[in-house]
């Protein structure tokens, strides 16, 4: 019993995964996030602008995030 | 030990930060300008202040310490720990936090499920923040004795008193304010060590040959991702599932330190405009506050406390001046972490608790002077519990164990709040209840149910679940809230109910 709750809990049920398979799942992660701002709609994303200018696109600001963040994970 | 010059520019520094703080003491005049700043701050001010409050002692020394005993993996929670839940936080919970004019985030869950949720959420973050101010003094003072030679209770009585003084008077705009100086030097000063760390390492290469040559023991250290079974506290699934998906939402998302500065910003765009502009500082936190545990390595191989890393690189690397400088940008992560945990400790306390349960309806003026008297109290309490952290053996891991302790049932009652408007008061409820019982359960059992060092992350997912569970079955069992109520609250309820009035 106690085997089995830690067999859960310390996720010893993902020991097998690879570290190339991990790692892809957190690049996956990034491209996810990604995708999803992609989808928000522009009048959400320029809410409470009085003057629209594109660095106004927040989009912008959090894909630049996601690129760096996915460019240190890719290396590391 | 410093020199003349190093006391002469931390003395400046001092002096000048509590006088900058103390020249915004002239705008607060009311409770919405002690706590919210009159609600005028634009992104960028609040996007560095989200940062200098995030980075503080521990970063320095405790985080050097961890990367200098397992390297660079301690930089997840700077990297995979923000910026994805910073995302988040800017284009989901922010704006609707903004938009319902809160003060607090306990305020919210009032809101959306019952008082006893706001009541258990924020009395729950007070003691956090109340015992996380003895941490952070503590810290202070490790890296003030061998540097300046001053005792403990010393430093940390001068330390509080400029501290308290600029966030008594001036609120959380002073806060920000100096926040903004406090990032900067606080820049400048840790990549001064960095630099010259890696200048004398031999360049980028050279610390990494330098490691590489050091063997089996090292061969993780330049490793973002850890295999699943290994002893440190940084596997991959923890990382992943403790830290990613749990840890680093509930900090960015539920704590009332961070996001009390996006709820001050002058418009809905601004407030979002922030998380994203702290998202791109916070990148370069690993850098500052990680580097120098690996070129620690490198140049001082065996020493027996990581915590010693940072401490014994300034001592032997920065000439005078520098050393100063860089001490100056130590105390100003410190003093912004603390200036902020005191601001919105008050504002928990007279909000949702004076404020809710005491006295209701006195006018802005009281319920400031209840915020600054607060301010001196906490302060007080945090001088006094200081130190009781030299019982802990890892600075930035005690904080995290805290941490884990509140932030997955926290954070559990937050998401499913805002996602699933079937969630009850009563769910809710014994959500974050059982959580956190969930949460001790875990703890006192963790020797016989964890396999790795200091679980904290696998116990935060855990009780994450838990409370997501127990929420969800409640909250099926009892009566749901009219979705009128909810709209508002709840994301994307307000269009679909005006579909179907429309329809």
């Amino acid at each position: 019993m106690l085997n089995n709750l830690k067999y859960l809990l310390n996720f010893e049920w993902l020991n097998h995964v690879g570290m190339g398979t991990a790692k892809g799942v957190f690049l996956a992660l990034f491209v996810v996030t990604g995708i999803l701002v992609l989808l928000i709609p522009s009048a959400y994303i320029y809410d409470g602008v009085e003057e629209k200018r594109w660095y106004h696109n927040l989009k912008l600001w959090a894909w630049g995030d996601l690129a760096v963040i996915f460019a240190i994970y890719y290396i590391f | 030990m410093l020199h003349g010059i190093d006391y002469f520019i931390v003395i400046m520094y001092m002096l000048g930060i509590m006088m900058l703080g103390l020249y915004f003491a002239r705008f607060v005049r009311s409770a919405d300008d002690f706590f919210l700043s009159g609600r005028s701050l634009p992104f960028w001010v609040v996007g560095m202040s989200i940062v200098a409050t995030d980075i503080s002692a521990m970063d320095f020394v405790g985080v050097s310490g961890q990367s200098y005993r397992f390297g660079i993996a301690v930089g997840n929670f700077d990297w995979l720990g923000s910026i994805p839940a910073m995302i988040l936080a800017a284009f989901i919970f922010v704006p609707y936090f903004w938009k319902a004019g809160l003060y607090t985030i306990p305020e919210y869950l009032g809101r959306r499920y019952n008082d006893g949720v706001r009541a258990v959420a924020s009395l729950t973050w007070i003691i956090f923040f109340a015992l996380d101010l003895g941490v952070l003094f503590w810290a202070m003072a490790v890296m003030f004795e061998p540097l300046m030679g001053w005792p403990p209770w010393f430093s940390i009585t001068v330390t509080a008193i400029v501290v308290g003084l600029y966030t008594f008077f001036g609120g959380l705009t002073a806060v920000v304010m100096t926040d903004v100086v406090q990032m900067i030097i606080m820049f400048v000063g840790g990549a001064a060590v960095v630099v010259l760390g890696l200048y004398n390492a031999g360049g980028w290469g050279g610390l990494t040959d330098k490691i590489a040559a050091m063997g089996e023991a090292y061969q993780n250290h330049f490793k973002l991702i850890q295999p699943a079974n290994a002893q440190t506290p940084f596997p991959w699934t923890g990382i992943l599932f403790g830290l990613t998906l749990v840890m680093s939402n509930a900090y960015m998302i539920g704590n009332q330190a961070i996001v009390q500065r996006c709820l001050a910003t002058k418009s809905v765009w601004h407030a979002k405009a922030s998380m994203l502009c702290g998202a791109f500082f916070k990148m370069f936190i690993p850098v500052l506050v990680m580097f120098p545990g690996l070129i620690a390595v490198a140049m001082y191989p065996g020493m027996e406390d990581g915590d010693q890393a940072f401490p014994t690189l300034v001592k032997n690397l920065l000439p005078p001046g520098l050393r100063g400088l860089l001490f100056a940008g130590f105390l100003a992560g410190l003093m912004s972490t603390i200036d902020s945990i005191l601001n919105s400790t008050a504002t928990l306390w007279t909000k949702d608790v004076y404020e809710r349960f005491l006295k209701k309806g006195a006018s802005g003026r009281h319920y400031m002077i209840v915020g600054q008297l607060a301010t001196v109290v906490l302060l007080i309490f945090g001088v006094i519990t200081s130190p009781l952290s030299k019982q802990f053996p890892g600075i930035y891991v005690a904080i995290q164990t805290f941490l884990s302790f509140f932030q997955g049932p926290a954070f559990s009652v937050l998401l499913l709040g805002m996602f699933w408007p079937r969630a009850t008061q009563w769910g809710g409820l014994v959500g974050l209840v059982g959580g956190i019982f969930t949460s001790a359960l875990l703890y006192i059992f963790k020797d016989r149910i964890f396999t790795i060092e200091d679980p904290f992350l696998y116990v935060s997912w855990w009780s994450f679940v838990a409370g997501v569970l127990l929420n969800v079955i409640v909250s099926l069992a009892t009566k749901p809230h009219p979705r009128g109520r909810l709209v508002g609250l709840v994301y994307g309820l307000a269009d679909k109910v005006q579909a179907e009035t429309a329809g």
